[in-house]
């Protein structure tokens, strides 16, 4: 069985905790169709064993490898940039506390890494659960890039703004069949599997919300038009 | 490949072939090759989608960002021992306790270098013959058989 393995039964017991979470994670990923060929070994394996070992530079190759991949993941389901890199931080917490017992498999630790971030960014989508998360104007600005100029950098943010709030428009199952297929590139199996969904329900969600975002461009474009 | 399944395709997951389901691809695409007109209206139709989606870029995480993860992760098992001893009380209390033995040996040196003899009164400096007061007789008592 591929995943972490619980050490002992209090992790089992843990109702609500991160360690439950990251079991029920390492369980979803278990359910999961093969998302490689079985000779085919996890790019990631090697690495993550060593970070198990406590290699501090296999650490930090680790996170310069999966920080960008994890803040585009949860900046685009939050729609905000802080909440995004709370979640990357305690992402890789769960990554140093469950490294040591990963064991290789059918599941990617990619794949389980998304379904962690995943959990977390659930874990506050609900917290704001009062407020209107489908609201566009609820996003928040996205960070300026320090290597721009000032007017390239209103340019972009803009333009920014009007795709991430079009984003952040959808209903949230679709927005996140759209970032992990489109966004983050994983294969249909590995992102219906993260859903726990079929490949036609996710290709369901998928054409939904390209038609939603479709509408919303020729809004925007008719919007520009009539200015 | 029907065409219902190359629209579905194409809906669900864009104009880019390479975003399709690997098992289905050539089978896609040699039905696009096929029905030329029908697939390219669909294509066209998500290629602005895929083009408008593609301009959400995300900025990549703060270099301060990256250094913090990187500083939280564990450490080898022989530096964090060597860390938290010298975290530990008893390291603290084995620093103190060598600094006062180190400061009660400097001080008994410097104690040693600069004492004075300290005054001794001996019997002895009472008289010019030495010997103690209490030795002398009464006077002329050694000639009284005399």
């Amino acid at each position: 069985m591929p995943g972490f393995e619980l050490k002992d039964d209090h992790d089992r017991a843990a109702v609500g905790t991160p360690a439950l979470d990251d079991w029920k994670a390492s369980k979803a990923l278990n359910a999961l169709p093969p998302s490689k060929a079985p000779d085919e070994r996890d790019p990631d394996a090697d690495l993550v064993a060593r970070v198990g070992a406590r290699d501090p530079l296999a650490a930090r190759v680790l996170v310069t490898s999966k920080l960008p991949r994890l803040i585009a993941l949860a900046s685009r389901m939050l729609g905000d940039r802080a909440d995004a890199e709370d979640v990357a931080q305690e992402a890789f917490v769960r990554i140093w506390k469950q490294a040591p017992h990963w064991r290789t498999g059918e599941a990617k630790f990619d794949t389980w890494l998304h379904r962690v971030a995943l959990n977390l960014c659930y874990d506050r989508l609900r917290g704001r659960r009062e407020e209107s998360v489908e609201d566009p104007h609820n996003v928040a600005e996205p960070a300026p890039d320090p290597a721009g100029a000032p007017d390239q950098q209103l340019e972009a943010r803009t333009r920014d703004e009007r795709v991430r709030a079009a984003l952040a428009a959808l209903p949230v199952r679709q927005r996140e069949a759209l970032v992990l297929t489109y966004y983050q590139e994983l294969s249909n199996l590995e992102a219906a599997g993260l859903m726990g969904i079929s490949v036609d329900a996710l290709e369901s969600l998928l054409a939904r919300a390209r038609r939603t975002l479709r509408a919303q461009l020729a809004g925007d474009a008719a919007g520009k038009d009539s200015v | 490949m029907t065409p219902e399944r190359f629209h579905t395709l194409v809906a669900a997951y864009g104009a880019d072939p390479q975003r399709w389901p690997q098992h289905e691809r050539n089978d896609a695409l040699e039905w696009a090759r096929a029905h030329r007109a029908e697939a390219d209206a669909a294509l066209d139709d998500a290629l602005e989608l895929d083009a408008w989606l593609a301009r959400d870029r995300i900025t990549p995480p703060a270099r301060a960002l990256l250094e913090q993860i990187v500083a939280s992760a564990p450490v080898p098992v022989v530096a964090a021992k060597r860390r938290r001893f010298w975290r530990s009380g008893a390291a603290f209390a084995g620093v103190g306790l060598a600094g006062a033995l180190a400061g009660a040996l400097t001080m008994s040196l410097v104690m040693l270098g600069t004492t004075t003899p300290a005054p001794h009164e001996s019997s002895y400096l009472s008289t010019g013959f030495g010997g103690s007061s209490a030795d002398w007789g009464e006077p002329g008592s050694d000639w009284s058989d005399e």
